[in-house]
């Protein structure tokens, strides 16, 4: 052994060395990373059940023509597919518009990422607690909508009725990820260089066209980066929507596919079913990822 | 951070400074969006159930109305299982974090440092698993543990995720830039291998090791689906657990809801307002920009 390194020189045993330093978290991810994937996709073809002393039968693509034709999945894709473009195009805007502003302003930057960051860093039960609590029929939600509206004693039944559990979720999560979608966009127009907008001011533009014309293009790595995150974020949604059914919410207008998932699995035992979601899941990931690349088109930005 | 300075604009036309007390009253009504959740947090906690709920809300407590701390502590059931549940989630999220760390740093700095065949395609294919979300792998994970009889044990809630893609994508990225001539004059003065990573590489990569360890500290406090599966007893379940426990039950008032709840945020919050930068530049490491 000890001849071999000497014979193989000095790169070689730091090759050797190479290996040694990532092997124990290659055997990591092989058993909790690699094999589950595959696992995953092998159990969805399986009729099988937790505790089940049946042996899984094989049945092909069953499960998967079982949750198409399923109205409850439907449901879930629905419900999903809803969340999702309700929460991640406001969580978009208004982030930009949150680091636009915090940009445009000399002093107090640092208090304003920080403050407008703090949310993420709470648990999504303790957000999501918080929340049920303000959307209380008696709670500061329905004070404050109906100080705005000027239309005291309404009761929005923000927890009760279908389409407002819907919206209550959407606004749970916003208020968790706005600002820490904001940082990340301050960062990009952080990196954009100065003397590109001052060039700009020179020939002639005005705020708005710098915005539009310099601005905008600069920041689309940013820009496509957010969306795609946030958007997978919402894909996998899942505390809000759980606190909310276990403090007596309505369960099927927020039955996202993870909350199906959950008691699919924990309820039903049916783990070949649940798989075959999870693997609908993640092929609609995949999917929407990729459409927002193609309809971004992100080419590389130079400046 | 980048410092992000706006060129100067010496002109104060009236119309600008319109423009400007209108950026300033949008900026400080966001933040009092922000805020009001969390205000309303602390001080609904302090207060009897009654008071939460009278309209309009009362923004300052009577005075400190420490039944809800004792009701949420104690439990409905008087069990003062929360205590416990406590104890389990800084268990899983410190053991969690400790072993993160070592094995990116560890793997970082293989993958960064040493020039052997194939280490592209493993660095390929740990990023791939990044694309790979939790909710696929989840059951799989189960039927491993349950294999291993790790359920209902802090072995099951802790070992999925000993490493983490996102960990090793860091601290490579952050030893890319480590100069080569230190670790040669190391390997000169004959420092082995493993003493240049323990004595030079772990003592000088603090700032991402900071950043990556209040990330998974902070996401591991907030693991909600894992421990539902795995956790079976009272016993072995964590804060999130509780939370979602105490909420449900009946003869829970809404004072003990946010006890609970401010109890579950306080050593969050401190690590968040002493190390801001970290989590903040943990945000945007995806960016590849330095923030």
């Amino acid at each position: 052994m000890k001849g071999r390194i000497f014979s193989s020189g000095i790169e070689h045993q730091k090759a050797r060395w190479g290996w040694i330093f990532i092997i124990p978290s290659l055997v990591f991810f092989s058993l909790f990373s690699f094999y589950p994937i595959l696992n995953a996709l092998y159990t969805s073809l399986f009729s099988k059940k937790l505790l089940s002393l049946k042996p899984p039968a094989f049945i092909f693509f069953d499960n998967y023509v079982y949750l198409l034709r399923s109205p409850d999945f439907w449901n879930s894709i629905r419900a999903t597919f809803v969340f999702t473009v309700g929460t991640f195009i406001p969580i978009v805007v208004f982030s930009l518009l949150l680091a636009l502003l915090i940009m445009s302003r000399r002093r107090f930057q640092k208090f304003f990422q920080m403050a407008y960051y703090s949310p993420a860093v709470l648990s999504s039960v303790v957000v999501a607690a918080i929340w049920l609590l303000m959307l209380d029929p008696r709670g500061l939600a329905n004070q404050w909508v109906n100080f705005i509206l000027n239309t005291p004693g309404i009761d929005h039944k923000w927890l009760a009725h279908s389409t407002m559990v819907q919206v209550s979720t959407m606004m749970v999560y916003f208020w968790k990820y706005v600002g820490y979608f904001a940082i990340i966009f301050l960062v990009g127009l952080g990196s954009i260089p100065k003397s590109i907008h001052e060039a700009a001011r020179t020939d002639g533009a005005g705020g708005w066209s710098d915005f539009w014309y310099i601005t905008l293009p600069l920041l689309k790595p940013t820009t496509v980066l957010v969306s795609i995150m946030s958007m997978l974020q919402c894909l996998k949604t899942f505390s809000t929507q759980y606190l909310f059914t276990q403090g007596g919410a309505p369960m099927e207008p927020i039955n996202v596919i993870t909350l199906n998932l959950y008691y699919t699995t924990i309820r039903d035992r049916n783990i070949g079913l649940a798989s075959a979601m999870s693997i609908i899941l993640f092929c609609m990931m995949l999917f929407f990822t990729w459409l927002q690349f193609k309809t971004f088109r992100s080419e590389e930005v130079h400046y | 951070m980048t410092t992000y300075r706006k060129k100067t604009r010496s002109r104060a036309s009236p119309q600008s400074s319109i423009i400007d007390v209108f950026i300033w009253a949008v900026l400080i009504i966001a933040a009092a969006y922000i805020f009001a959740p969390f205000v309303f947090m602390f001080t609904a906690s302090a207060m009897p159930a009654g008071d939460i709920t009278t309209m309009p809300y009362r923004w300052i407590p009577k005075g400190f109305y420490w039944q809800n701390y004792w009701q949420g502590i104690r439990g409905n059931d008087g069990s003062f299982i929360y205590l416990r549940n406590i104890l389990n989630s800084l268990i899983v999220a410190s053991a969690v974090t400790a072993t993160t760390v070592f094995l990116s740093a560890l793997t970082g700095f293989g993958l960064a440092k040493y020039h052997f065949k194939g280490r592209h395609f493993v660095f390929m294919m740990i990023l791939a698993t990044l694309m790979i979300p939790f909710e696929v792998i989840m059951i799989p994970l189960y039927l491993i543990v349950t294999k291993l009889g790790f359920q209902d044990s802090y072995l099951g809630l802790i070992t999925p995720f000993l490493v983490s893609a996102f960990g090793i994508f860091l601290m490579r990225q952050y030893y890319l830039t480590f100069p080569q001539a230190i670790l040669d004059a190391a390997r000169i003065d004959g420092a082995s291998e493993t003493m240049i990573f323990r004595r030079i590489i772990l003592p000088n990569s603090i700032p991402a090791i900071a950043t990556l360890a209040v990330l998974t500290f902070k996401s591991q406090w907030d693991n909600l689906l894992w421990p539902l599966l795995v956790a079976q007893t009272e016993e072995m379940k964590t804060i999130p657990l509780y939370i979602v426990r105490f909420t449900a039950e009946k003869h829970t008032d809404e004072g003990a809801m946010m006890a609970v709840a401010v109890i579950a945020s306080i050593p969050i919050l401190i690590l968040f307002l002493r190390l801001s930068k970290y989590f903040i530049g943990g945000a945007v490491v995806f960016t590849g920009k330095k923030g």
